[in-house]
């Protein structure tokens, strides 16, 4: 019997360069280089079971190239998982055994490289989108040591983008907090050395919500914002538990990669940003009020200008993301009112931690601004309904302002850490 | 279902002008433009209504109307909790 062999041995799986950064994970001390080398299937959309096996398969498929979609089963629902079977994914969960598999309803070849993110859904149903391990890392510059915090879900366009990284960049170690220890994340931080934290604006109003003290205490000297609208109130606050640090706010998404990153501390981005043409770098527009994104980092056949269905205003040359164009805008009595600026007014009372503004059926207008807010827990002289309501009417038209302003108890917050405001 | 007196209805009223440094009269005949009670006015008396009794109103029902006394406001919002 012959057997064919190919005369070229297969070439040495590649080795990313942050192999040896340290990862830290439900507090046990790791590196990528430790974790365990299971044989994943190719296609295969792994539903890791815990952090340290969503960074497992991360690795895997940084060594291997095999093809992935990384999620986690709660973000898996029955539809969706027939869904991947028929697109010719094994579908299962990682754990300490390895993949449990479920075998696809029509197999089909694997693509080499590919790496699929769903997105977070909050416009409908959860959508693939294809990228590699090239376009999602963003940072190419070296960048000074950091341990970062990862908060994120896995498998989110923002967990790749800390997790690619700490792969892809030596010194740039992680520290993971699982779901169950988001709400006491600081001390874990401050435990592990955690200089770096990227998280959405509600991540952040949680935590100056639940426990400012303990914030302070992590020695974080970069703090980046992201996924969702990010308003001067966050901003400023950050800024005085954490004088020294440098505060970032980026623009990103599982379509058009990270295409806005801001230094300066302040809310939106220059408006001479816009139109600009530089090769390399993403090209940002603005048409019908909606920001349009042509990017190098976008996902597999999303090229050219992208529509980002997110509502932009210019406000003192500067272009503020308001909100998702579908949401954003309430129309009271034929007045358009942009619940991104009633949001950021609210938001910048001294004692409000967190604010959603929405439209409500009323009569003769048609909507009416409304808003529910959360307290801040040391607010000296707690404002009652009335007093936030004449805050907005000092800084806003008379159409914008909320009549009424409902008070939560807690932040809510879903597993994308993002408020749906 | 629960429901909302007149009388119930112009406490509303009269919080949604004092909130602004306004008064409510008295007199059911005041005109609304004298007093400053404007269609925003109206829009929030009419969720203040929607909060207290926990039910929707249904502003479609009745026909369009002139509503131009405090009178006028306090009779259509009784009305509407009937529909």
């Amino acid at each position: 019997m012959t057997v064919a062999t190919s005369r070229h041995s297969a070439p040495a799986p590649a080795e990313p360069a942050g192999v040896d950064n340290r990862l830290v994970v439900g507090g046990a001390a790791l590196t990528w280089r430790s974790l365990p080398t299971p044989t994943l299937p190719d296609p295969a959309a792994v539903l890791a079971h815990s952090a340290v096996h969503a960074l497992t398969a991360a690795r895997q498929h940084a060594v291997h190239g095999t093809e992935l979609l990384l999620s986690t089963a709660s973000r898996v629902d029955a539809a969706l998982r027939t869904e991947l079977l028929e697109a010719g994914f094994t579908v299962g969960v990682l754990d300490d055994d390895g993949v449990h598999p479920g075998a696809p309803a029509r197999p089909r070849a694997a693509e080499p490289g590919r790496l699929w993110l769903l997105t977070s859904g909050s416009t409908g149903r959860p959508k693939r989108v294809g990228h590699t391990l090239d376009t999602l890392t963003t940072v190419r510059v070296d960048q000074p040591g950091r341990t970062w915090l990862c908060p994120y879900a896995p498998g989110t366009y923002a967990w790749w983008q800390v997790v690619t990284l700490s792969l892809t960049q030596p010194d740039q170690h992680l520290v993971v907090v699982e779901p169950d220890e988001l709400d006491d994340w600081p001390g874990v931080a401050a435990a592990h050395g955690v200089d770096a934290a990227s998280g959405t604006p509600t991540f952040w109003r949680r935590t100056l919500y639940r426990d400012a003290e303990a914030l302070a205490r992590v020695p974080l000297r970069q703090i980046t914002l992201g996924g969702e609208p990010v308003d001067q109130a966050i901003l400023d606050q950050l800024r005085e538990v954490f004088p020294a640090a440098r505060v970032s706010w980026i623009y990103a998404s599982s379509e058009v990669g990270a295409s806005i990153v801001v230094h300066d501390g302040r809310a939106g981005f220059p408006v001479d940003w816009l139109d600009r043409d530089t090769p390399g770098r993403p090209t940002l527009s603005v048409v019908d009020d909606e920001l349009v994104v042509t990017s190098p980092f976008h996902g597999a056949g999303l090229a050219g200008p992208v529509r980002t269905g997110d509502r932009v205003q210019v406000l003192d040359g500067r272009v503020l993301i308001t909100g998702r164009l579908d949401s954003d805008e309430i129309n009271v009595g034929g007045s358009k009112v942009s619940a991104g600026m009633v949001r950021g007014v609210l938001a910048g009372h001294p004692a409000v931690a967190w604010a959603r503004v929405t439209g409500r059926r009323a009569p003769v207008l048609g909507r009416m601004v409304v808003a529910e807010v959360v307290l801040a827990p040391a607010a000296s002289g707690v404002p009652d309904e009335a007093a936030l309501v004449r805050w907005c009417a000092d800084r806003l038209p008379e159409h914008a302002v909320p009549r009424r302003i409902r008070v939560l108890t807690d932040i809510p917050v879903k597993e994308t850490l993002k408020s749906d405001v | 279902m629960n429901e909302l007196s007149r009388a119930q209805i112009r406490d509303l009223m009269a919080q949604v002008l004092k909130n602004q440094d306004k008064e409510l009269p008295g007199d059911d005949a005041a005109q609304l433009r004298e007093i400053g009670f404007r269609s925003l006015d109206f829009s929030e008396l009419a969720l203040r209504v929607e909060d207290e009794t926990g039910e929707e109103l249904n502003f479609d029902a009745p026909g369009l109307r002139r509503i131009a006394t405090v009178g006028d406001v306090l009779d259509f919002l009784v009305e509407l909790q009937h529909q």
